[in-house]
Order: C-alpha cells, then structure tokens, then sequence
C-alpha cells in the first residue's frame, strides 16, 4: 500500500472546508439580499425597516469576518504545517545523507566509486589506507590502472567488460600499492543504482576485499601439503625399492616364509602409498590448487589399465568383469589423470565390496549430448538411510565397515565426487543393499 | 648377470641415500657401470669426469636442485647432448614441463614405478636412436 502523505491529507480537509464555507457564503449572501429587500417578511419586530436592515448587515458582516478569519487560519496553519512537514522531510534527508556517508566513509572495506572511464572518485577512508594514498594522489586515475603488472592483460578484460556495463564480481586479482606493495584482492564493480542524482556522473562503485593474508596462508598450507606428501613418499619409496631388490632375488634366494613376509610389506607399503596420494589430492582439492589440464583421453584405455592393476584381486575373488565399451569414448577432451583416478576409486571400491564370484559391468556409452561411464557391480550395496551421505568426507557405510576383508578411509568417493565436480561432470548412483549398486557418472 | 647393459654408463644423481643405494646396486646387477652423486654439484662434477651415457636425476636436492644441473649440463659441449632420466616423488607439472623443455627424455615418478620398471625406461632410452 503507498504511504500516505499527510500534507495532501491536510490540504483535501482544507480544501472541502473551505468549499463549504464558500457554499455558505454564497447561500448567505443570496439570503441576505433577499432580507434585505423586505425585511418585515421575515423578522417580525419592532423595529424601523432601515434598522433591521442595519442589524442584518451588522449580524452579516460579523458572520463573514469569522468565516474570512477560519479561512486565512486555514490557509495559513496549512502552509505552517507544509513548512514544518518539508523541514522535518529535509532533516531526515540530511540525517540519512550523513548516516550513508558516515557508512561510505567509514567502512572498513575499500569503496570507490567510478565515472564512466573506470575513473576513480570519492574514495573512501579504507580504499586511501589500502592503496597508502591521500585522495588527490588517486582522484581522476583509472581504477584498472592499479592492477599489478602480472594482471595486465585480465585489467584490459576488466575494463571492457566494465564498459560494457558487465557486472564484475569478486575477481581474483593482484593490486599495486604506492608503496609498491602487491596484494590479492577480490575486485567487484557494480553499477550505480541512481546514477542522476550525483553531482558528477558516477556509474560504477567499486569494492575491493583485500585477501592477501588469505593467499599467504593458502600458499603455505600447499607447501605444507607438498612438503608432508615428499617426506612421505620418500620413505614409501625407499621401502618400495628395497622389498623389491629382495623379491627380485637379485642378491640371493629368499626362503618361502621370507618370501612371504617381505610380499606383505610390500602390499602394505603399496597401501601406503595409495593413502598417500589421497589425502595430497584431498589437500590439493579443499586448497584448490587442483588444476584440470585437458587433452585427448581414452576412457577405455583408462580402464584397461585400472583392470590390469587390480586383476590380483578380481582374479583372487573369481569376480567377473563384463565390459561393454561399444566402440564410446575412445577420444575425449579430459584430464585422463583425474579421471583415471576416478575410475581407479569406483572400480577398486567394485572389487572390494562384491563377494567372490560376482559380476561388475562396466558400460560406456557416448552421444552428442552426453558421455557416461556406468559401473554396476553385483556387491552389499548401500544401505538406504545411509545412502544420502556416501559422497561426504570419512563416511564409510555400516556394511562396507563390518566387512572384515575390507578397509577404507572414507575419503574414496568424496575425493571422487570433488574430481568430477571439477571436471564439469556429475556423478549419482543407484544401490540397493545385498543386490549391487551402480555409479554413473557423466562427463 | 646380463650382459647387454656392460660399458653403459649410468650416474645417479639423488639426496636420499638409501634410494641412491639400492638404484646403483639393481643398476650394477643389470649389467651396467654405475656411479653416484649425493647432490647437484657433485653430480655435475661427476658427469663430465664420468661422462655417463645416462644420468638418472633427482629434482628436489640441496646445493643444486635437479633443473639448475640439467641447466648446466646444456651449457656444456658434452652435456648438451647427454641423455637424462628424471627421477622424483612428486608430480609437479610445472617442474616436469621445464625439464622436458630442457631435454629430459623421460621422468620417473618414484612412487609409480619398481625398480625393474626403472631400468626397463633405462635401457629403451640407451636403446633408442
């Protein structure tokens, strides 16, 4: 519902009031004229017909004076009234002003805003402490003209995508200070909602949210990653190799147990290894220093490979691997290492939870408008409560944990579910438990 | 002990001793003539004492990291032309793509291969050309 203003309200009261009054002026008027012409008609007195008349238009006038007198009180309260509405309009206004400037001035985010050119005006107090700077020495200068030389090429992508009224939201850039300081920000531009009402044309406010600090802790946590992960596999490797030597019989026959015993540290070592690189691929995910880098893949050659590393185990559990690969997915534009590990995590997780003599499937299938890569094995399934939580962090489902053969993290499906988010694609599955379950997954 | 690998020279240039170790002693019993390095700037010493027909490189070491050797190699009029294997844990592509640049023929990601596997891409690199 519009608000209503009390000054119009005031002035329609007014305004029918005084109608009114007019109305019984008018009608006054033509009475008295009539009184006038034959007082006696009407006033059954004693007195001579010039006094009447006398009375009458003494009576009248008196009359008329108090209504020309609640007319010009009329008029004059309502201007009061205007005056006092438009005054207390008006301080608002200044209150408002005072308060957004007040705001504007005094946030602790950088906030400029720009003309048309990307130029810079009123900064206010922390984009002048960002850039170390007193307003005259940024005043008139381009906004994109700060940007650190290694973001040259993305500042003249910016500027364009500003005139050309394209919103630019929370740009990851590098910023230069006076001071010669570069630092990480997020850089927003957004137009200006009430352009006319300024006294110079500003179309764009800036916000520019400085994240440096971020960044260093983001840099320093992929140097831890990197750093763990090279002080882990370092020793994977040298038990790797050494178990190797002995295996391979190259400095002498080992006797069976011996045999026996360096092929489980060998196994475990492997195991190792794998949760090593896990939980770098985590890292890396969650850092985002995960980068895709596509070319050619072909997805059937990724699962060849995956099968023939895992064919111990599918041999060992009689499991039966039924491929219908149908000529799909030979050439695809992917990052064949992302998704080997993808395809290496759905079909490890195949083996270990289909009992021996199962079946998995695997099924590619490629048109214009979708490549899926399906794997359904014949295993325990995944509970139905549980099955809205399979891609979190550390879950492992009830059955999957009650296997005794098997172990896990809880980290294969997450890391999985995060790659293919990555790559674009979308994963779902259907399972049922003590039947199998099927993952699809759309690249 | 085989012998098609016999007056092929090979350098391991790693920071890890026990890598180190146990790579020289599965070379040597392969057949080829070994020596050893335990950081950058020996192992550039080594190689052009040595002249090895193969060296096999680390990236991560102290003194001289694995690119600034193979850098100083290509200066060389007999380094320019040495074949070179790179041998680390971690897969860094940035890493891998300035010493495939500088003439690395191949790379070994630790963790990924076996030993018999290390001295299978050895001999097809000596092999080829």
């Amino acid at each position: 519902m519009p608000k209503e203003n009390p000054f119009i309200r005031h002035f329609i009261i007014s305004l029918s009031v005084f109608v009114v009054l007019l109305c019984v002026v008018v009608f006054s008027f033509t009475l008295i004229q009539k009184i006038l012409v034959d007082p006696q008609k009407y006033f059954n007195t004693d007195l001579s017909p010039v006094e009447t008349q006398f009375v009458v238009v003494y009576i009248s006038l008196i009359i008329i004076s108090v209504l020309i007198a609640y007319i010009l009180y009329l008029i004059l309260a309502s201007r009061t009234r205007a005056e006092l509405i438009a005054r207390s309009i008006t301080k608002s206004l200044v209150i408002s002003r005072e308060q957004f400037e007040g705001i504007y001035e005094g946030a602790p985010v950088p906030y400029i805003t720009l003309d048309k050119k990307a130029c810079i005006h009123n900064p206010n107090k922390a984009a002048l402490r960002f850039f170390g700077v007193v307003s005259e020495e940024i005043e008139d200068k381009n906004l994109f003209s700060f940007l650190a030389e290694e973001d040259k090429n993305k500042a003249e992508k910016l500027l364009q995508r500003y005139e050309a009224n394209i919103p630019i939201n929370r740009e990851e850039v590098r910023m230069i200070t006076k001071s010669g300081v570069i630092k990480w920000v997020l850089l927003s531009v957004f137009e200006m909602s009430n352009p006319e009402s300024w006294s110079y044309p500003p179309i764009g406010l800036a916000t520019i949210f400085d994240i440096t600090e971020q960044k260093k802790l983001d840099e320093a946590k992929t140097e831890f990653v990197s750093l763990a992960s090279h002080q882990l596999r370092t020793p994977a490797t040298t038990i790797k190799w050494y178990t190797d030597m002995l295996t391979s019989g190259g400095i002498g026959q080992l006797s069976p147990k011996q045999d026996d015993y360096i092929n489980r540290v060998h196994k475990v070592n492997e195991e190792m290894i794998d949760l090593v690189d896990t939980l770098l691929n985590i890292s890396k995910i969650e850092i985002g220093t995960f980068s895709v880098e596509s070319k050619a893949t072909n997805v059937q050659e990724l699962f060849e490979s995956v099968l023939v590393e895992l064919s111990e185990q599918i041999n060992k559990k009689g499991i039966r691997v039924e491929k219908r690969y149908r000529d799909a997915l030979l050439n695809i534009k992917n990052d064949p290492k992302l998704l080997r590990i993808v395809i290496q995590n759905l079909l490890s997780n195949a083996v270990k939870y289909t009992p021996g003599n199962g079946t998995i499937t695997v099924t590619l299938k490629q048109s214009i408008f979708e490549k899926v890569i399906t794997i359904t094995d014949s295993g325990i399934g995944i509970p139905k409560q549980e099955q809205n939580r399979i891609f979190t962090k550390m879950f492992r489902a009830q059955n999957a944990r009650n296997l005794i053969t098997s172990q896990g993290t809880g980290l294969g499906l997450y890391m999985v579910k995060s790659i293919v988010d990555a790559l674009g694609g979308s994963i779902s599955f259907v399972s049922e438990e003590n039947k199998g379950s099927s993952f699809i997954v759309k690249i | 002990m085989e012998n098609k690998n016999d007056q092929k020279k090979v350098l391991v240039i790693d920071d890890d001793d026990n890598l180190r170790t146990v790579l020289t002693d599965k070379l040597n019993i392969s057949g080829f003539e070994t020596d050893s390095a335990a950081d950058g700037e020996e192992g550039l010493n080594k190689a052009f004492h040595f002249h090895p027909d193969i060296i096999l490189l680390d990236m991560l070491m102290p003194k001289m990291n694995g690119l600034e050797v193979l850098e100083k190699l290509r200066e060389d009029k007999w380094g320019q032309s040495v074949k070179v294997m790179m041998l680390t844990v971690l897969e860094d592509t940035n890493t891998v793509a300035q010493a495939v640049d500088k003439g690395t023929l191949a790379y070994v990601l630790k963790t990924d291969h076996n030993l018999d596997d290390v001295v299978k891409q050895v001999e097809e690199i000596l092999n080829s050309q």
